[in-house]
């Protein structure tokens, strides 16, 4: 479905590029059509080749290799903005601050408590594998904690798209559990609802605690009902994993006051896509065109009908 | 089961309550970190969610709302790069390891650690002697209420008083350090010799087990226990048949979801957490006790465990919560169902002693009444009544627990997994006083737990009838009680 009819999920998005300090410097570092790329390096392979030998390993690099960690790590939906108002904003700044706070904290738990009493070697090896194992398990969530830092230091542009590549990831996988045995439908269905009810609050002005939303099972394109009112006011609405990554991340979710259903052709910048003007209609076929935002933000699509 | 209904619930509720974070005028009612912790704890504690998951669920919710917060620090909410790293403190994890029950020491003294011998014949049996003893300027009694022996040990459960002109020992309620143990003599029928102590392991402030060391044969007929400088006094172990519990014992089915029993635990958690007679218009829990917390989760845990497919929406048990968060005062806990008035009996018993705001005079004196009691097995779990206590104003009642025990798991809603039955006790005046466990030692499969009854027992009944209640079968016995009392 990635490589569907229409494209590939991020045919609808346009490249984004951010600097990061790197040595002494600053470098760009560059998505475009899924891939995470760094201009300024020309030669990453080797880079790394070097930084095993025992030389230092470029930021760019390093961050690279994070993005390639996580592109379907399904917690980057957890922490990732909802909407594009919802900006998690991180430095570099802070981003260093946590990997010398990491650094620190693993010398400090280095040294544990010694032993209460005098337990033979068969004992104390036995507790000295538990705190190994712990200490594996502790770094290993220290480095993911600051990948994810400094993922989210590349600004909302690099979110949303790395929160598209997730989706993309384990779309077509939904009873799978992922590698830490998340199931993946509850995740994702978690993931769209968060931000199904920004967006339908956008649209309706409905209440997003009214808002229920399930992952569509069948082939279609879902459903969007409104029922009830007042307190017991609901808009119910069952759409596809695959609507997070190429309608949602795309910035299509919300065009010229229609809820985009589903992108029939991807395009930048022009699409065609299915749009509701308001829940319960059927939906229709409309043609979208990207345009630049004021503040000229490229990587921040705003479409119209 | 839904499991996958269960973690997409709790995903669901941590998604409601990051709208809420990103929303300052989201009332109080939004749902926050504690929200998710009881819903969370709720449903691993009826099994439909592992406890790792609803962690990361819980520390994926803390680290989307504190990355928002990375640049708020002048507004005193932020936090910093660093604290945000290390968001997520284990709250819903089992144990890694149990609690050490009486006898067992260190693991590294023991190559057996957490084996449970059953193959050995299990022995109960009600004593209900009083050794005196004195031991310098302290005197006092030993009131051994019965004698268990199991693959985990021997050992008596017994009540105690001390007597010292010492200023602190006259003000405190236990000192059970005083009792000298290392100067008692026991012997068998075979002229063995045993110690007696307060086992390794074993907590000060709960010393009714005492353990026999080393474990006799399970063959004795007796055993001299003698203090210091005095007389032996026999303990007959001749009657060590099976104890049956009384000579009334009925049992009847019961159909109650795991999410209904639950519900029913933390009904009960409730109701004996209650503070006795507060004063009028103070029945009411503060916002942060835990009361209230259990409470003011009652609307989500019960979504949550619908959504498991452990509680049917036609449950009748949360209109009884709804009646009984209104009788204690306890508010805002979201409970769609209305109240009803279709209590169970004890329940009722217990509310009505709580509107009375006013203590009962007591005829109760201080003293115990031996038991030695089996009751039919409930969920796998066989529960053996070893004795009756009243003491500082307080009573108890002493069991063993055997089998199928769950794994506790330590969470908000302070649910007592190892003891996961309902347990209640009908005075000879038609008063119900709740069970609740205060002191347990866990090994294996055996619990040995000490139950606090709430309220305590206000008059020397004869005959206490028991209501244990599974999720599968509820049993009632009558039993017979001789109380005998402390000098």
């Amino acid at each position: 479905m990635t490589d569907a009819p229409n494209g590939p999920w991020f045919t609808s998005l346009p490249p984004c590029e951010t600097l990061v300090p790197c040595g002494r410097g600053q470098h760009s570092v560059r998505w475009e059509a899924g891939e995470f790329r760094l201009p300024s390096h020309t030669d990453p392979e080797a880079e790394l080749v070097l930084a095993a030998l025992g030389g230092d390993k470029a930021r760019c690099v390093e961050i690279a290799e994070a993005w390639q960690r996580h592109t379907a790590d399904l917690t980057v939906l957890g922490i990732g903005p909802r909407s594009p108002a919802d900006e998690v904003t991180v430095s570099w700044d802070d981003v260093d601050a946590a990997g010398q706070a990491a650094r620190s904290g693993a010398s400090v738990l280095g040294y544990g408590a010694g032993p209460l009493a005098s337990p033979p070697r068969a004992a104390m090896a036995r507790a000295a594998a538990r705190y190994q194992q712990h200490q594996q398990e502790a770094g290993e969530a220290s480095q993911r904690r600051l990948d994810m830092l400094s993922l989210l230091a590349l600004g909302t542009g690099f979110q949303v798209r790395l929160a598209g590549q997730v989706v993309a990831a384990h779309a077509d996988r939904l009873d799978e559990p992922d590698e830490l045995g998340r199931t993946i439908r509850s995740v994702l269905t978690a993931a769209l609802a968060g931000r199904v009810a920004l967006v339908a609050e956008q649209w309706l002005g409905i209440d997003p605690d009214q808002v229920e939303v399930s992952l569509n099972r069948g082939t279609g394109w879902g459903s969007v009902e409104l029922t009830g009112r007042g307190e017991q006011r609901r808009l119910r609405v069952s759409l596809p994993a695959w609507w997070l990554a190429r309608v949602w991340a795309c910035g299509l979710a919300l065009t010229g006051r229609h809820l985009v259903v589903a992108v029939e052709r991807a395009g930048w910048p022009d699409a065609r896509v299915l749009a509701l003007s308001a829940p319960g209609a059927e939906p229709v076929s409309r043609s979208a065109h990207a345009v630049s935002r004021p503040s000229g933000a490229a990587d921040a699509p705003h479409w119209e009908i | 089961m839904d499991r996958e209904g269960a973690e997409t619930y709790l995903r669901l509720l941590a998604e409601a309550a990051m709208r809420g974070s990103l929303t300052p005028a989201a009332g109080p009612r939004a749902p926050n970190a504690s929200t998710i912790m009881a819903a969370g704890h709720a449903l691993t504690a009826v099994g439909a969610l592992d406890p790792v998951t609803a962690e990361e669920i819980l520390t994926d919710f803390r680290l989307a709302t504190t990355a928002r917060q990375l640049h708020h620090q002048s507004g005193g909410q932020g936090v910093t790069a660093a604290e945000w790293l290390t968001q997520g403190q284990a709250v819903l994890r089992p144990r890694q390891v149990p609690a050490r029950s009486p006898g067992e020491g260190a693991p590294w003294e023991d190559p057996d650690h957490g084996r449970t011998d059953y193959d050995r014949a299990d022995r109960f049996v009600p004593v209900g002697l009083t050794v005196p003893f004195r031991a310098g300027a302290v005197r006092g009694e030993l009131c051994l209420m019965s004698f268990a022996q199991t693959g985990s040990g021997a050992r008596f459960i017994a009540a105690w008083q001390v007597h010292s002109p010492l200023l602190e020992v006259q003000l405190s309620h236990h000192y059970p350090g005083l009792i000298p143990f290392d100067e008692f003599t026991v012997t068998d029928d075979r002229g063995a010799r045993y110690e007696l102590d307060l086992t390794p392991g074993s907590d000060l402030a709960w010393p009714n087990m005492i353990r026999l060391s080393p474990a006799p044969p399970g063959t004795i007929r007796w055993l001299d226990v003698a203090p210091p400088y005095r007389q032996a006094i026999r303990v007959d172990l001749c009657s060590s048949e099976p104890a049956p519990a009384g000579d009334a014992t009925r049992a009847s089915d019961t159909t109650l979801s795991p999410g209904e029993h639950l519900l029913v635990m933390l009904a009960e958690r409730l109701l004996t957490g209650t503070p006795e007679f507060p004063r009028r218009g103070l029945l009411a829990a503060p916002p942060t006790s835990p009361r209230q917390v259990v409470a003011g989760g009652f609307g989500v845990i019960i979504a949550a465990l619908e959504a498991a497919g452990v509680l049917s929406p036609l449950s009748p048990v949360p209109a009884r919560l709804a009646t009984l968060c209104a009788s204690l005062d306890l508010t805002g806990h979201g409970i769609a169902a209305p109240p009803t008035l279709d209590l169970p009996e004890p329940w009722l018993s217990l509310l009505a002693h709580y509107q009375r705001r006013k203590p009962e005079p007591t005829q109760m004196r201080e003293g115990y009444a031996a038991l030695a009691a089996s009751l039919p097995e409930l969920d796998g779990i066989r529960v053996i009544l070893l004795g009756l206590q009243h003491t500082q104003g307080g009573s108890a009642l002493h069991v063993l627990v055997q089998g199928q025990i769950p794994e506790p798991r330590p969470g908000p809603l302070d649910i007592d997994l190892n003891f996961p039955l309902s347990l209640w006790l009908k005075d000879s005046g038609g008063r119900w006083h709740a069970a609740r466990p205060d002191r347990c030692h866990q090994a294996g499969q055996e619990s040995a737990i000490r139950l606090r009854l709430v309220p305590p027992l206000t008059r020397p009944a004869d005959r206490v009838e028991v209501l244990a209640g599974g999720r599968s079968a509820e049993v009632r016995a009558t039993l017979p009680l001789r109380w005998r009392y402390l000098s």
